[in-house]
């Protein structure tokens, strides 16, 4: 038993790397599980384990992935003995490595045929060959025909050891690791043997030379397997692991398009935590009922006389927040990013309104809630993108239009450098704003040197805000957003 | 009667077997998850889409194994005072009157405040006692003497907090209550608990690891047509495979709300009231409204019809 649930761990493992989140309670269920239901009935373990360890439709689907992947020994090993069943056409020796069996059952196939029909086994068809059948004199070659599966496995783990598998990172160094392990278990002895017995050119040889060469690439396949097995197990999640890492240190304006969808990943991972911390808050919310209870206990000092009333606790309000988006050019790096990043804020928490501007204010809540996320960032970019930047205008605009939105529970932040092309700033309204709204938040993509520097506004801006923060990366950004639910709520 | 269930719940197959019995066509994965439940003695989280028969598993295993079924069904705002248990108020105030007026009973003769208080001690509290608690679904589910299957229907409904008073109940079959201490479930008792969900909003992982998840789908066309033919049994077989088709390639179009088992069930009983042989396209388009719940999805079939139609004929001729 200790076996399998060694072998359940090694699945779990193999699942978290997969995303699947398996807690150890989990596990524990899991193991129970086979305790219970055993390893016999492939589809009931699936059906079972499915169960017990993936807790939604999507970790399902990747469940049913690793699971076919994972247990593939299991299916191979009935396939492999109805095989050698009905070894009518002499199976190699190490057949069982192999379930389909095809390249050295063929070329076997010869030799088997003379005396097809009648063999009871591999022996027996190998008996039957006109010529006394040679002995492999290598090392490797006697454990590979020696129809020792179970050494040949433990010989590839050892090897797999001896030349550090685990620490195995990228997937371009398979080949690498694969090659490693033959020589490790002896590869060139095994080359030179068949080498030789090829230059030697008898019956006996050849038949002993292709069988060599039939077994070795069956290993090499197997060796191949092991290492992938190694590589799943290992290096995809520390892999994973440090790409995040690197991504979220990484400046926002020098992320490459292709990295996009990892920094959406996590850009959507944040927005959840957000919202997770979020909802928290949202739980002492409850309705104005009378708290029956408390009332009574309270009340009983007074003789039972219910005049303290005591009511559930009161409701707090969510943040309204509000966002604006520079997007002209001298920031678009950052700015489609910070769409990004506004994006998938929407996404999870409601009451964001998002607005872009180079020169004149749009409101893009709309579209953010109409289009997925490609569409929402180009079209915000072609309707509002890269002009040139005039902060007076935008703070003028959004006096007009979105001022009398703004009350004591708004939060709105502004994403730009305050690089006004030497207009007029127009502080005096960002000033309204802030006395109007709870927080007014000013997110500057450029370190604070550069703040004052050629016509950069931002000495100006800065005072008119509640908070002014440099964030040029993901982390900042985490920082600021998890601030600003603190605060607010 | 456990020896009976033990039997009830053998394997997996066994499980199929009785469900049919009961008139609910089950797949294999339902049935394994029974089956994990009963012997795990874990709860059961189901999620899916509406219809498919969450709630009916629940019910069908209650009556299967002869247990009464305890039902609490989920909205917003649901408390520990509607789920769990609750004071009888009326009854501890009038307590308290009853023991205002024989204080001087209690008392007679006591000497000093403080031998007053010890015999007001050795009276006795009863105040917070099992006497004036009310017990509601959850607490109910753990008293049952016989055990029962306590059906938590539609918990994404409620608010989150509730999650958290489910926990303790989910995984330890037992609730605390401050006044009085810890009811545990009678052992080799414990309810057999299900849950269920429409996903209108995530669950937590605090909850859902400590269930057994299963996850029912729409059922494939075989399946189906097992399952009207066990509701609807003077369905003819001709017009079942026909409706069936009909409604599995309704599936497959973009529609606000695709009609779930319990609609091809309702539409089967429909059609054999209007002694319907066979679909022809005027006939859906009469009934459509049973199976659609939306005018704006009855539009866009219609426009669609006939070809739907004759495709559902020629596919079950």
């Amino acid at each position: 038993m200790t076996q399998l649930h060694d072998t359940m761990v090694d699945f779990v493992k193999v699942l978290r790397t997969a995303d699947v989140k398996v807690s150890p309670a989990e596990t524990l269920d899991a193991m129970e599980t086979i305790d219970l239901i055993g390893f016999e009935d492939r589809q009931f373990l699936k059906n079972s384990l499915s169960m017990v360890l993936s807790k939604n439709p999507e970790e399902k689907e990747t469940f049913e992935h690793c699971f076919e992947r994972f247990f593939t020994f299991e299916k191979f090993q009935p396939a492999s003995s109805a095989q050698s069943e009905k070894s009518q056409q002499d199976q190699p020796d190490d057949g069982e490595f192999n379930p389909e069996g095809d390249p050295s059952g063929q070329s076997n196939g010869q030799g088997g045929g003379q005396g097809g029909g009648q063999g009871g086994g591999a022996e027996s068809a190998e008996q039957e060959l006109d010529f006394e059948p040679r002995d492999p004199t290598s090392e490797l070659g006697q454990l590979l025909l020696s129809d020792n599966h179970i050494e040949v496995l433990i010989r590839i783990a050892e090897a797999g050891r001896a030349v550090g598998v685990n620490q195995i990172v990228v997937f371009t160094q398979k080949g690498l690791y694969t090659r490693k392990i033959m020589e490790e278990m002896g590869l060139k002895g095994l080359q030179d043997e068949v080498a030789d017995l090829q230059e030697d050119g008898g019956r006996p040889e050849m038949h002993l030379a292709r069988r060599l060469k039939n077994s070795r690439d069956l290993l090499r396949e197997q060796v191949r397997d092991h290492v992938e097995k190694q590589f799943f197990l290992h290096a995809d999640e520390s892999g994973k692991q440090l790409r995040e890492e690197l991504l979220k240190k990484v400046k926002l304006s020098n992320l490459e398009k292709r990295n996009f969808k990892d920094v959406q990943e996590i850009v959507y991972k944040m927005a959840k935590k957000l919202i997770a911390i979020h909802s928290k808050r949202r739980k002492t919310f409850k309705r104005g009922q009378l708290d029956v209870r408390k009332t009574l206990r309270r009340n009983m000092k007074y003789d039972g006389m219910l005049f303290d009333v005591k009511w559930k606790s009161q409701k707090v309000d969510r943040p309204k927040v509000m966002c604006i988006c520079d997007v002209s050019g001298s920031v678009s790096n950052y700015s489609r990013f910070l769409l990004m990043f506004l994006y998938s804020l929407a996404e999870v928490m409601p009451k964001v309104r998002a607005f872009a501007f180079s020169s004149d204010l749009g409101e893009v809540t709309k579209l953010f809630e109409k289009n997925n996320l490609e569409d929402a960032m180009a079209k915000t970019m072609r309707d509002y993108g890269n002009g040139s930047t005039d902060y007076g205008q935008m703070l003028q605009d959004f006096k007009s239009n979105v001022l009398k939105d703004v009350n004591g529970k708004t939060t709105i932040i502004i994403l730009g450098d305050a690089r006004n092309n030497y207009g007029d700033p127009h502080q005096e309204i960002l000033r309204d704003i802030y006395d109007k709204a709870q927080r007014v938040i000013w997110l500057n993509p450029e370190p604070k040197s550069a703040w004052s520097v050629g016509d950069a506004e931002m000495k100006k801006y800065a005072p008119c805000c509640h908070q002014a923060e440099v964030c040029n990366s993901l982390m900042h950004l985490e920082r600021v957003v998890a601030n600003l639910l603190r605060v607010t709520t | 009667m456990a020896i009976q269930n033990e039997d009830r719940l053998k394997d997996v197959d066994v499980i199929q077997d009785n469900f049919e019995s009961q008139n609910y066509i089950c797949s294999l994965e339902i049935a394994t998850a029974v089956f994990l439940a009963y012997h795990l003695e874990k709860p059961v989280l189901i999620e899916g889409p509406p219809g498919v028969g969450k709630t009916e598993l629940a019910k069908t295993t209650a009556e299967l194994l002869d247990l009464p079924c305890i039902r609490l069904q989920c909205y917003e705002g649901l408390d520990e005072s509607k789920a769990i248990y609750e004071w009888k108020y009326g009854k501890q105030l009038l307590y308290t009157q009853v023991l205002k007026e024989t204080l001087g009973e209690i008392l007679d003769g006591a000497k000093g405040l403080a031998e007053s208080v010890d015999k007001l001690h050795d009276f006795g509290d009863i105040f917070f006692s099992e006497e004036f608690l009310e017990p509601r679904p959850l607490l109910k589910a753990l008293k049952e003497e016989e055990s029962c299957v306590l059906l938590i229907d539609e918990v994404d409904k409620s608010d989150h907090e509730f999650e958290s008073l489910l926990l303790e109940m989910l995984s330890d079959y037992q609730l605390s209550i401050p006044e009085i201490g810890t009811v545990k479930a009678i052992p080799g008792k414990k309810p057999l608990v299900f849950l269920t969900s429409n996903n209108t909003r995530e669950i937590s992982d605090a909850l859902k690891r400590r269930c057994l998840h299963l996850y029912i789908p729409f059922p494939d066309a075989n399946l189906e047509r097992r399952i009207v033919e066990a509701r609807v049994p003077d369905i003819p077989p001709r017009l079942n495979h026909q409706l069936v088709s009909f409604i599995q390639e309704l599936r497959e179009m973009d529609l606000k709300k695709v009609p779930a088992i319990s609609e091809t069930i309702d539409w089967a009983r429909t059609l054999i009231l209007l002694h319907t042989e066979s679909l022809d396209a005027d006939l859906v388009r009469q009934t459509l409204n049973v199976i659609l719940k939306f005018q704006e999805d009855v539009e866009s079939v219609q426009a669609e019809l006939q070809g739907l139609t004759n495709r559902a004929l020629k596919t079950s001729q």
